[in-house]
This record gives structure tokens, C-alpha cells and sequence, in this order.
């Protein structure tokens, strides 16, 4: 293999490929990435054995080959080079590849690539199309509340499906619920539900951030899930499990539906917050006309505001944890958020106002008065 | 027990020589024969220490220097403490070893499985105690209970639950299922804490696995409000 590429480009794709590269696989291989020069294109490629990248490189290919290099030593040297035209060349006889770069020049040893496993590509035929922002958007209204508890899998992915015309995900680490149903201009020419980890829902949109293509192509197989836009493909193993049945989570009914300007409450939230420290929650006073939310913590100071609030009826206080309700009103954003509560102890509902389809469920706190 | 405060030097000599400089310590000198020379600071761990059985000598009244020998195989271990000023030597009567309360540790198996035998909803809705140490010719069931269906639920508890713990349910309920009684019999697997590994390892076997919170079980702290229950 003898390429020659621009460093700028290489490290924007390289920097997704160590991520996605292994840190602790028992195989060497794992924690390197490939680059694979094939029929006049190049590419790079990493995995960890549950989610594999193939970004695409812009290369200048003179000899066609394979090799796998140690992924953060080769990000590394990228990062020191002088020059921003480098040459890679690997030299079968030493077991290296030769970096060039103005006067420098780098032997890296390379790693066992029979061990690194063939990656996947799109099925075309099995996959489905949807509009990329659309995809993205819907995954980040609701990354924030999939668990990040390993020992139970099932709640550390979020619940993508599609039918018809519209895309549904679905997040909960057991405390609250975000639903986002985001309804498509086109009919879905397949259906599907799968479990995907949310780390692969994250990398999707970081890579989304740094793509012009407006379209992504899904393939779902037996237990794993292709994504792909233009040339760059993220595949994921999909979680086992049944997820919980979050229609029955939802309540039906509300005691109380209360309009809030998004803007305002979530900045309230935020300021009051500051003094809910060491697991205090927040304090949602509801009263005639008004929300009083307070924190207090002890050792460390209290904090309270008032703000207007439609409230009628026998006056209450809920407590919440301020990470988890400020997460719900990030997510509702500037919009209009609908607060829907039912007693102290029963789980309270954001839904954004606009109309968008997102609801996040939070369950309270326990309040020692 | 004997507590000396002195300056005093010391010098040990056995797999390794050291030597510890003179300064204020404190020496105790217990009944078993163990001896632990303390600084005012390091934590809990001595300077210096020998276990038993040791064989200690004194010289002079108060003591000038104090000899400890303990054979270790061919060889011989040897601390010998010089002491210059001896500040405090009293010593006291702990009474009889047999005597003396052993560590209670918190949230042992057995404390677990007293509360849950009052508290069995806890290891899961429904279920009620039909018999705790249930016994099996292979070992006891900690808890033998019947759900709101009646069928039987055999749980097993642990502080920590690991991959041996599912297997250990998994022969209590392969023994417990060769009678035709207890042929739909199912697991629960309770514990503080369950490794991921073993909730693998027991889901994929259908033993449901089930963390308890010793302080919710002691009525100290009402469980978090959850969703859902995880």
C-alpha cells in the first residue's frame, strides 16, 4: 500500500475512527485502525467488535493494499506533522509503515490485519432512506435520558422504529422517559423497532455534524443495524431484551396542564439549580397564580425564584432532580413546555408545545418536608 | 494488653532488615503474642509488627529493650526495640479472647436474608415465604416462596452476586424441578450488588435478578420512585 493524502482531512476522519476504535479488546488489532486502499478509492476503517466505522479518505492511491496501525499513535503523529501532504507507505519486509511528511519521517509497526474482522456494508436493497437531519434530530432530543448503567443493556439503548411516515424514539434509564415521534414528508418503504446503543446513536450524529449529505440509508439485519451516509458507514450490534413497554408508562389522565414560555422556566431551573447540590432536589412550589422552585442545600447556601404560573387549585410541591428536569427542558428547547403533573409522587410530563411530538416523563423525589 | 508510649528506636531483621530511627511510638504488646509499633500518623498500619507466636523478652524495669523472636522456617525474624524514655506502660485486662465480640459486618447474607424473609416483595411482587433455608439434598434454598400465582420461586441471596452465584441457583433449581411439584419452579437471584456478568448469565437462564437496598429493607429510606422497576 502508497498513498498520499492531506493531514487536515485525514485527521477530521481519523479522529471519528479512534473512536470508534477498541480501548481494551483483548485483540491487538482491535485498537488500531485499518486503511484499505482498494480499487483506486481509500478508506479507513475501526471497531470494537460492537460498532465499526468505514469513513472514506481522499487519497491519492499509487499501490493498493491493506494495513491496520495502532489508531491513537497514528492520530498522534498526524497531529505532530510538519507538512500538511503525507505519504504512507508500507514496507512488508520490516513490518512498518513508513510516514513522510516534509522532513519527517515515522516507522510504525503495524498490526495483525487478519484479525481485523470484515465490516459491514448497506444492504440496498434490505435499507430504507430517511432525511438525515430529521434522523439525527429526533436521536438527540432523546440521547440524554438512555442509561449509561451497564448492568442493565436493555435501558443503555434508545428504541429507534419507523413506519408508515414517521420515525419514533424512545429513551429511559427506569427515572424518566423522552419520546420523540417525528413525522416524515414520505412513506417508509420498511418497517422496523430495534434496541440501538446510544453510543452508536451519538457517533451517528457527530458524523452527521461533519457530512453534506442530507440523506441516510438504515439496513436492519438479525442483530445489527447499517447506517450510512454517502460513503461513511456506522454499524452497530443491536441490544437484546425486551424494552420496557413505555406506552403503559405514560399516564393517561393529569391533574394539572400548566403553559410555560420554555425560555424562562428552563433559565429559572437552571439558576436554581446552582444551589441543589449532594442529591438535594429542586422544589416546584405550585400555588394560586404561581411556581415558586427552590433548592436548598445544607452546609452550602439555598436559592429560590418565582415566576407566573395558570395554576388553580389546593396548592402543592413536587420535588425533582434538577439534573434530570433540566435535561427535559433542554430538550423541549425554546419552545412553549407543557408541565403536566398528577400528585407529588407520580411522574410529571414535559411535552413541548409546538407541536414537535416530544414528551419526556420524569418521575419526582421524595420530599421530607 | 500491653501499651507502652516511648521513644524508642527499633531494628527488624528477617526476610529484609529495616530500621526504624528513634521518636516517640506507641508499642502494644498483645496477649497472643502479637506485637505493633505505632506512629501518631499513617493510618492504621504499624511501623513495625510481628504476628504470633513470638517469643518476647524484656530487659530492665521500665524496659530498655524489648526482644521479639519468632522462628520462620530455618530462619529466625528478630525485632529488637531500644527504648530511651518510656513515657506510659500500663497494662490491661481485655478478658478471655472467647470473650470478645467478634467484627459485625453489615449486610451480611444471613442479615440479608432475615429482612427479606419479613420483606420478601421485595426479591419481587407477590411473593411470599413459605420457608426460609429450605432444604434440598445438595443445600439449603435461602428462601422458598409462591408468587401471586401460587407457583413456587426459589430465591437465593448474596451481598454480592457473581457468575458462581447463578450457577449455584441454577443447580438448586435443576434439583428442586426433578419433582414434578416443583417442575415450574423459577429463580430469583437478590444481593446488594449483582456483577454484570451473573445478570447476563441469569437472565439468559430466565433467573430474575433483583439488587436490594439494605437501608429501604431496614425502613431507614423510602425507595427511589422509579418508572418502572429496572
Amino acid at each position: 500500500m502508497k498513498i498520499e493524502l492531506e493531514r487536515e482531512d485525514f485527521l477530521t476522519q481519523l479522529q471519528a475512527a479512534v473512536r470508534v476504535a477498541s480501548t481494551r479488546s483483548a485483540i491487538q488489532a482491535l485498537s488500531g485502525v485499518m486503511i484499505a486502499a482498494v480499487s483506486g478509492s481509500c478508506e479507513l476503517r475501526a471497531t470494537d467488535a460492537d460498532m465499526s466505522l468505514r469513513v472514506p479518505l481522499q487519497a491519492q492511491v499509487t499501490r493498493e493494499g491493506s494495513v491496520v496501525l495502532p489508531a491513537r499513535l497514528l492520530m498522534d503523529v498526524m497531529r505532530s506533522l510538519p507538512r500538511s501532504s503525507v505519504k504512507l507507505e508500507l514496507r512488508p519486509a520490516e513490518g512498518d509503515v513508513e510516514v513522510l511528511s516534509g522532513n519527517a519521517s515515522f516507522h510504525l509497526r503495524t498490526l495483525h490485519a487478519e484479525d481485523f474482522p470484515p465490516l459491514p456494508a448497506v444492504d440496498s436493497d434490505a435499507g430504507l432512506t430517511l432525511p438525515l437531519g430529521a434522523f439525527v434530530e429526533t436521536a438527540a432530543k432523546v440521547l440524554g435520558s438512555a442509561s449509561r448503567d451497564e448492568t442493565r443493556p436493555v435501558l443503555t439503548g434508545i428504541l429507534v422504529s419507523a413506519s408508515g411516515h414517521e420515525v419514533r424514539m424512545v429513551a429511559t434509564d427506569s427515572y424518566r422517559l423522552s419520546v420523540k415521534t417525528t413525522q416524515l414528508a414520505t412513506q417508509l418503504a420498511h418497517t422496523f423497532e430495534v434496541n440501538v446503543p446510544a453510543r452508536a446513536l451519538q457517533e451517528l450524529a457527530r458524523l452527521a455534524a461533519h457530512s453534506e449529505d442530507e440523506e441516510l440509508s438504515i439496513s436492519v439485519r438479525q442483530n445489527q443495524v447499517v447506517f450510512a451516509i454517502g460513503s461513511t458507514v456506522l454499524s452497530s450490534r443491536l441490544i437484546d431484551g425486551q424494552f420496557p413497554n413505555y406506552r403503559q408508562l405514560l399516564p393517561e389522565t393529569f391533574v394539572q396542564e400548566l403553559r410555560f414560555d420554555g425560555a424562562e422556566l428552563r433559565e429559572v431551573v437552571r439558576r436554581v439549580s446552582l444551589l441543589a447540590q449532594k442529591n438535594a432536589p429542586l422544589r416546584l412550589a405550585f400555588a394560586e397564580g404561581e411556581l415558586t422552585i427552590s433548592a436548598q442545600t445544607p452546609d452550602i447556601g439555598e436559592a429560590r425564584e418565582s415566576l407566573p404560573a395558570p395554576f388553580h387549585g389546593e396548592a402543592f410541591e413536587i420535588g425533582f432532580n434538577p439534573e434530570f428536569l433540566r435535561e427535559g427542558l433542554d430538550a423541549v428547547g425554546e419552545a412553549e413546555v407543557i408541565v403536566k403533573l398528577i400528585s407529588p409522587l407520580r411522574p410529571g410530563l414535559l411535552e413541548s408545545g409546538d407541536g414537535s411530538g416530544f414528551v419526556y416523563l420524569i418521575m419526582p423525589i421524595r420530599l421530607n418536608v | 494488653m500491653r501499651l507502652i508510649v516511648a521513644r524508642c528506636s527499633a531494628q527488624y531483621s528477617g526476610r529484609l532488615d529495616t530500621v526504624l530511627p528513634e521518636a516517640l511510638r506507641l508499642i502494644m504488646v498483645k496477649e497472643d503474642g502479637s506485637i505493633l509499633i505505632h506512629a501518631d500518623s499513617g493510618g492504621y498500619k504499624p511501623l513495625n509488627w510481628m504476628t504470633p507466636p513470638t517469643v518476647i523478652e524484656q530487659e530492665g524495669e521500665p524496659p530498655q529493650r524489648i526482644v521479639v523472636r519468632k522462628h520462620a522456617g530455618r530462619s529466625e525474624d528478630r525485632l529488637q526495640i531500644i527504648l530511651t524514655e518510656v513515657l506510659s506502660d500500663v497494662t490491661h485486662d481485655m478478658g478471655s479472647p472467647e470473650e470478645a465480640a467478634g467484627l459485625a459486618k453489615d449486610g451480611v447474607e444471613a442479615h440479608l436474608q432475615e429482612l427479606l424473609a419479613e420483606r420478601p416483595h421485595h426479591c419481587g411482587e407477590g411473593l411470599r415465604l413459605v420457608r426460609r433455608e429450605w432444604p434440598t439434598d445438595i443445600g439449603p434454598v435461602d428462601l422458598m416462596c409462591r408468587d401471586a400465582d401460587d407457583e413456587w420461586v426459589a430465591v437465593e441471596i448474596k451481598r454480592i452476586a457473581t457468575i458462581e452465584s447463578v450457577e449455584q441457583i441454577t443447580r438448586y433449581l435443576e434439583r428442586l424441578r426433578t419433582d414434578p411439584q416443583f417442575a415450574s419452579c423459577r429463580g430469583v437471584l437478590a444481593a446488594q450488588s449483582i456483577k454484570p456478568q451473573a445478570r447476563v448469565l441469569a437472565q439468559s437462564r430466565g433467573i430474575d435478578c433483583v439488587e436490594v437496598d439494605l437501608a429501604v429493607l431496614r425502613g431507614e429510606r423510602e425507595p427511589e420512585l422509579r418508572l418502572f422497576t429496572a
